[in-house]
């Protein structure tokens, strides 16, 4: 049984004018609220057990199965457990979870009930980036609603031993915030600069004690697998997707199609229909897309046929992942060259400063770039950029957090597949009237418009 | 750019004799931040965003209070502050005009908005009107890449914008900030502190 019918959207309609936003009374009226009750009837190992079996991986970023994350954390309890949900969602390309909040709250709310059960967490943070004020304010509110629901509270997830508190804290604009270790400094109070890892969150996160930290789409889908028990959840999810991928997936499809928005659909979609969902291409014909949001680089002209699923996209695709699943497509009439431009741009503007490759290079690829979109580029900026490319990331081991790999992948795919487009703009013999303007151009000026 | 670090040593705080964090608003935080957290620390992020919630920006007298009242040195105060580009330290317009810079933004036209909202504004990026009405800032991703391009005002987001008519729309916002609101949110949020 393929994907025959939505399943975290199956709250949310389709048509805009129709969508509305589902409050305790209206998530019950349909069907919420099963999964955990189902829960709340096994032991935490099961539901740990159930969650690995069906094989769902982290909708965040990482791809990581989320049942085995769970089971990291100590069985021994020696001080409180905590959940760190991640709706920092900052990824250019990515307004999915946004979407779920605001929504259908409840679905992740019931999922994090869940995951506490699970790892015997004591508090959720719902970290939520400073710029979600509406999506902060429904999640307030549905969270006072499952209070007064007896879901958290002391009294225990509904009547249970189990005692669950949830609250909302606001991040203040700082996409870092999103990698999990910066998203535990920025709860503790301090700068949200990632840490180094070992300890991983299992053993020492939030305030030094062990800490789950998933995304809400990672959340949200979990009710829906316990909801059919130890059997039947995993057999039904791992009857969608593809065997490495299973489930439903949440793809935001942005840029140049007719109906940008988020479809729901099977893992393993090829992006072609993942383009046809979206109601076409729009302006002219497909000639590239962002898979997954810009740190997971750009998928060429000739890959329609790649399958959107946490694998193909990195082994036939060249791409770092599936990420996010936020697409954004770009016809035939898109500079790739300004758009790496402004994928640079954003690196070099949230880098947090630690590392001096993220930094350093991501601030000196951008001023390269600058330079080429203004007329000065030159053969050996190309090399340049893939040379520098090469030297961030956690992958040469340079950095302690993985958006460096970022600004790396997303240089390299779009060069790389572009090549010819880039190498257009930077001539063996150089414009030679630049080197004279040069001063006037923004490439030497101070970076980042926002300085306050 | 969250690492550039403004030299500071020579800065002159200004003082003021009324506190800017208030009794009120220590009881208020105290009473719902507290006990969420079991640092005092932690409580750092919504107390800065209640002060810039109250004067619109994050005087550094004020940060000095909270300083004391956290049990945190001024100093850990502003490394904190510093860092978060959401956080003023100083005044900005009574409006924040944010505008999507990112991809998918750029992709669907806003250059086109930016450079309508500098030409009507009569400003650019990172500076406020005369009238200290409206600050126009380029924000990254705002989590709207589908209905691009897109704005927040304050707290409300504007999505599929027109230029022109944002611009028009502009003109018609009440003189205080306070009085501006989303009117997608429907429900009693003042109710939903528990
Ligand atoms: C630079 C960077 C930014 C990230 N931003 C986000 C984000 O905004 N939201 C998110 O859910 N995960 C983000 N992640 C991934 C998280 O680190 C983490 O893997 C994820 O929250 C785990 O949840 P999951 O297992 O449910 O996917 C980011 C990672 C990096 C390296
Ligand atoms: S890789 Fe970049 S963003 Fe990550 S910790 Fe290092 S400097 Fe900060
Ligand atoms: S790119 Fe503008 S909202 Fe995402």
């Amino acid at each position: 049984m393929p994907f025959t019918e939505p399943v975290l959207l199956k709250r949310i309609n389709a048509d805009p004018a129709k969508r509305k936003l589902h409050f305790y009374d209206d998530y019950v009226a349909t069907g919420g609220y099963k999964g955990l009750e189902a829960a709340l009837q096994m032991a935490p190992a099961d539901i740990i057990k159930t969650t690995i079996d069906s094989g769902l991986r982290g909708r965040g970023g990482a791809g990581f199965s989320a049942g085995q994350k769970w089971s990291f954390i100590p069985k021994e309890k020696r001080g409180p457990h905590y959940l760190c949900v991640n709706a920092d969602e900052s990824e250019p390309g990515t307004f999915k979870d946004r979407y779920l909040i605001d929504y259908d709250p409840h679905q992740m709310l019931e999922g994090i009930a869940i995951a506490c059960i699970a790892t015997q967490c004591d508090i959720a943070y719902i970290f939520i980036r400073g710029e979600y004020h509406r999506q902060a304010k429904v999640l307030e509110h549905a969270i006072k609603e499952a209070y007064e629901h007896g879901i958290f509270g002391p009294q225990g997830i509904k009547g249970s031993a189990t005692k669950l508190e949830c609250y909302v804290h606001k991040g203040a604009g700082a996409y870092i915030c999103g990698e999990e270790t910066g998203l535990l400094e920025a709860l503790e109070g301090k700068r949200g600069w990632p840490r180094n890892k070992p300890p991983f969150p299992a053993i020492a996160g939030a305030f030094a004690k062990p800490t789950v930290i998933n995304n809400v789409e990672t959340l949200a889908a979990v009710p829906h697998i316990i909801e059919r028990g130890p059997i039947e959840g995993p057999r039904w999810f791992k009857s969608m997707g593809t065997p490495s991928s299973p489930g439903p997936k949440l793809y935001g499809m942005s840029g140049h199609v007719n109906s940008p928005g988020v479809y729901e659909d099977e893992l393993g979609i090829t992006l072609e229909h993942a383009i046809k969902l979206a109601g076409g291409m729009k302006g002219g014909a497909y000639k590239a897309s962002i898979c997954g949001g810009i740190s997971m680089g750009v998928l060429g002209t000739n890959q329609l046929d790649i399958k959107l699923d946490f694998d193909d996209v990195r082994f036939r695709g060249g791409c770092l992942g599936l990420g996010t699943a936020g697409m954004i497509v770009m016809n035939e009439h898109t500079d790739m060259v300004l758009a790496l431009r402004n994928c640079v741009r954003f690196y070099a503007h949230e880098s947090c400063g630690q590392c001096t490759p993220c930094r350093e290079g991501s601030a000196w690829m951008r001023k390269i770039l600058d330079r080429i979109v203004d007329g000065g580029g030159r053969a050996q900026d190309l090399e340049m950029l893939l040379e520098l490319e090469k030297t961030m990331g956690i992958m040469p081991g340079t950095t302690i957090c993985g958006l460096a790999d970022g600004t790396a992948w997303a240089t390299r795919t779009f060069i790389n597949k572009f090549y010819d487009e880039f190498a257009a703009k930077c001539p063996e013999t150089p414009v030679p009237q630049f080197s004279l303007k040069r001063g006037s151009l923004n490439v030497l000026q101070p970076m980042g418009s926002n300085t306050r | 750019m969250a690492w550039i670090v403004e030299n500071r040593r020579t800065q002159v705080v200004e003082k003021r004799e009324t506190p800017y964090l208030t009794a009120d608003m220590k009881i208020d935080l105290a009473n719902r931040y507290f006990p969420r957290y079991p640092t005092k620390r932690a409580v750092l992020l919504p107390a800065l965003h209640a002060v810039q919630h109250q004067y619109g920006w994050i005087p550094t007298q004020a940060m000095e209070e909270l300083g004391e009242f956290l049990g945190l040195q001024p100093a850990e105060v502003m490394d904190t502050a510093t860092f978060y580009e959401e956080y003023w330290l100083k005044p900005k317009g009574k409006y924040l005009v944010a505008v999507c810079r990112s991809l998918a933004c750029e992709l669907c036209g806003s250059t086109e908005l930016t450079k309508h909202l500098k030409k009507k504004l009569n400003i650019e990026p990172a500076e406020t009107t005369a009238d200290g009405k409206f600050t126009l800032v380029e924000y990254e991703c705002l989590g709207s890449c589908g209905t691009a391009p897109a704005a927040l005002c304050n707290d409300v987001l504007h999505e599929n914008i027109n230029p022109e008519s944002f611009g028009h729309w502009l003109d018609t916002l009440p003189e205080d900030p306070h009085e501006y609101h989303d009117s997608s949110v429907t429900w009693d949020e003042t109710a939903s502190a528990h």
